[in-house]
Order: structure tokens, then C-alpha cells, then sequence
């Protein structure tokens, strides 16, 4: 059994209010999410009490899953990412986005098995691609991604104005989506 | 710049940017909208997510104080009457919901049926999307249908179909042991429930879970939706 069927059994049962099953789901996951929790907050208190948070979400949330199309783990470490960044943002008070995954659900309810098998890029393949990128573009991304920075703090700390930061971001963007589509 | 000139438009970016949480609460309200209906722009963002999820392997472990789960628990489990009921508890009215939906007439209190009655559609997906079971609901008819599309029902064991709606304990809502297609009649106040709600599949003994407690492991699950 892999990991990724076995979280999924998991995310099944805690959606059947299975609270054995959560708290396995709790030992497994809680220390990947919380260091998601605390490389975006930067601050042990925060970050633990949005762990706290997200597990509130993932156990009321555990049947919608499914519904984005993202696998198990994804999907956790989405939950976990996003309501770091939402702390973010309004410590900040920042106008950015504000995503619940556990929240979202599509009338239309998945895109279907195909788009599943092809959703993501096999392990490793995304780094490969990163060295692709100049190494401040692929610097850019990450820190996007892994600390939440939004495109004002991006601009500062590349130090260039915020139009040309975007333009930056995007132009790496579709470069990194072309590489992963190869 | 100017040898880019779609790249606003471009899906590809505006996924990633809303995977990435770049954009403004606006654009971001007006990227759900259309994934609503577009199906294709929803693989583009899960792929983009999974892509960036990988990001997160250079993250060490941390193991969180206990002091979090102790919190976690209270929250969800201290006050029981505010909690999701435990599996454990669920029997009386679980069984007699489960049972209640099998042999129920349809049309018995139900008044005239139009167009306009909700119709429900699920999609149930288990072992990374080898098992799958569809379901729809005829409102008219007050028929719940299913179909097993893919995947193997382990030996000696049947599927069970439960209803999983807000905070309240998951119902039997039937037992599928003849294969691929069934049909279930869910009363009218079951029916109520189905907006919003989640379907799970379990495999149980043949019968169907003693007492009305899921006992199998969980085959498939999905979220139901309006059509």
C-alpha cells in the first residue's frame, strides 16, 4: 500500500467521522504541515495555531477532497499552505486571495479520471525544470510558493518595480509550465 | 512586455498565480467563477498544484507540540454536542434512516414533480482513481441510481452507500450487492440532504454494515452536485 492510498483510505474514513482515523491522519501529516505552517509564518505561535486551523478544515472538509482533483497529499499540504497565507495576508493586511480548499466545491464534480492521471509532473521533475529558469527567477517562484510572498514583497526584495516583477513572474511561469509539459 | 502580450490572459499564469495566492481577491473571485464551469482550467490548477506541492519535500518535518492536538481535539471532540457523533454512536438512527430510504414508495408524500426539482449527480472515486461509482438522482422519480464503472469490490464483501451531510453522522442509504447498477428510492426528507453533501462507499459483509456502522474501508468517495 502507498502512502498515497493510504492517506486517501484515511481522508475516506475522517469524512465518515472516523476520529481513529484522524487522529492517524494527525501522526502522519501534522509535522509536513506544520513546517509549511512555519517557513510561511516565520513565527512558532502562529504557525501552530493554524495548524490547529487546518485540521478543523480537513476534518470538516475531508469529503469535499476530491472535488479539485488533487491527490491526498497535495490537497493537505494545500489546506495547511493557503491558511498559513490567509494569516499572512491579513497580518499584513494585505488585499490578496484568500483560498479555502476545503470549501471549494464544482457543480460539475471533478475533472474526470483522465485529467487526474495527468494532473502534476512526476517527483523531481519540477526541480529539473526550476534549472531552467535563471536561478533569481526560479528564486522567485519558490519563495511564492514556500514563504507566501506576494509580488509586492517579491518587487522588494529583487528590488525592481512591481509591473516588471509580475512580467518577470509570469514570463517564468509559462517557461516552468512548458518545461513540466515536455 | 511586448512579445507577450497575452500572458494576462494566459490560463496557464493566471492557474499558477492562484495556485501561488498572487492574485488580488478579485481576480481570484473571477478565477473560481470560471473554474465552475470549466473543467479544463480545474486540471490546469490541480496540476499547477501538485507541481508546486513537490516544492514543499525541501521542507523538514516539524514535529508540532502536543499541546496542538491536545487544542485540535477539544475543539472538534470537546463539546460533544457541538462535534460530528462518532461512528461508535450511531446506530439506532442511522439504521432506521438506511432502512427507512429502501423501502420507501416513491411519490408516497411527495407533491407534483417539474423541471425545476433539484437533480443530483455525483462522481465516487477511490484508489487513486481506480474505483469509480456515478450516481444520479431523479428527482421526479425519487430514484437514486448508481453505477460501478471501475475497480474490484474486495471478495465476500458488498458496497454500502453513505450519506455524509454537514456536521451530522453519516446514513446508509443502501446496499449495493448485485454488481454493477442499483437503485435506491430516498424519502423526501432524505433528498433534502443531498444538496451539498458527500457520498462515500465502503465494502461491508454482505447485508451491509452491522448496526448501521460503517465497518469497511472507505472504497470511494465523492461530492454530490446540482445539475
Amino acid at each position: 500500500m502507498t502512502d498515497h492510498t493510504h492517506i486517501e483510505g484515511l481522508l475516506g474514513r475522517v469524512a465518515l467521522a472516523d476520529r481513529t482515523a484522524f487522529g492517524e491522519l494527525y501522526r502522519l501529516t501534522s509535522a509536513k504541515l506544520f513546517a509549511v505552517c512555519l517557513r510561511v509564518l516565520k513565527d512558532r505561535g502562529e504557525a501552530e495555531e493554524v495548524l490547529q486551523e487546518s485540521f478543523v478544515k480537513i476534518w470538516r472538509g475531508a469529503g469535499r477532497y476530491q472535488s479539485n482533483g488533487l491527490s491526498p497529499m497535495t490537497w493537505l499540504i494545500t489546506v495547511a499552505r493557503n491558511a498559513a497565507i490567509d494569516r499572512l495576508r491579513r497580518r499584513q493586511s494585505r488585499p490578496e486571495q484568500s483560498v479555502d480548499v476545503t470549501r471549494i466545491v464544482f457543480a460539475d464534480p471533478t475533472p474526470g479520471p483522465e485529467a487526474r492521471v495527468i494532473a502534476g509532473s512526476e517527483t523531481g521533475v519540477i526541480m529539473a525544470c526550476f534549472g531552467e529558469l535563471e536561478p533569481s527567477r526560479a528564486e522567485a517562484v519558490r519563495r511564492a510558493y514556500l514563504d507566501g510572498e506576494s509580488y509586492d514583497d517579491l518587487a522588494g526584495r529583487f528590488d525592481v518595480p512591481l509591473n516588471t516583477m509580475r512580467t518577470w513572474l509570469r514570463r517564468s511561469l509559462l517557461k516552468l509550465k512548458e518545461c513540466l509539459s515536455r | 512586455m511586448s512579445d507577450l502580450p497575452q500572458d494576462e490572459e494566459d490560463d496557464r499564469v493566471l492557474a499558477a498565480e492562484y495556485a501561488l495566492g498572487l492574485l488580488s481577491s478579485e481576480a481570484a473571485a473571477a478565477f473560481e467563477a470560471r473554474l465552475q464551469g470549466e473543467p479544463g482550467l480545474r486540471a490546469l490548477y490541480a496540476s499547477w498544484a501538485e507541481d508546486f506541492a513537490q516544492l514543499s519535500d525541501e521542507l523538514e518535518p516539524v514535529a508540532p507540540p502536543a499541546r496542538v492536538e491536545t487544542a485540535l481535539r477539544a475543539e472538534l471532540f470537546g463539546a460533544e454536542r457541538r462535534a460530528r457523533p462518532g461512528l461508535r454512536w450511531l446506530w439506532g438512527g442511522v439504521a432506521v434512516a438506511g432502512l427507512a430510504a429502501l423501502v420507501y414508495f416513491a411519490g408516497a408524500d411527495r407533491g407534483p414533480q417539474g423541471p425545476g426539482d433539484p437533480a443530483y449527480v455525483a462522481e465516487m472515486v477511490g484508489g487513486e482513481g481506480a474505483f469509480v461509482v456515478t450516481a444520479s438522482y431523479d428527482a421526479g422519480r425519487g430514484a437514486l441510481t448508481l453505477d460501478h464503472r471501475s475497480g474490484e469490490v474486495p471478495e465476500g464483501r458488498v458496497m454500502e452507500l453513505w450519506l455524509i451531510e454537514g456536521e451530522n453522522a453519516p446514513v446508509s442509504l443502501g446496499v449495493m450487492d448485485g454488481g454493477g447498477r442499483a437503485e435506491f428510492t430516498l424519502a423526501g426528507e432524505l433528498a433534502e440532504k443531498l444538496r451539498g453533501a458527500t457520498f462515500a462507499i465502503t465494502d461491508e459483509p454482505p447485508g451491509g454494515a452491522p448496526g448501521g456502522v460503517a465497518t469497511g474501508s472507505v472504497l470511494a468517495i465523492g461530492q454530490v452536485s446540482e445539475v
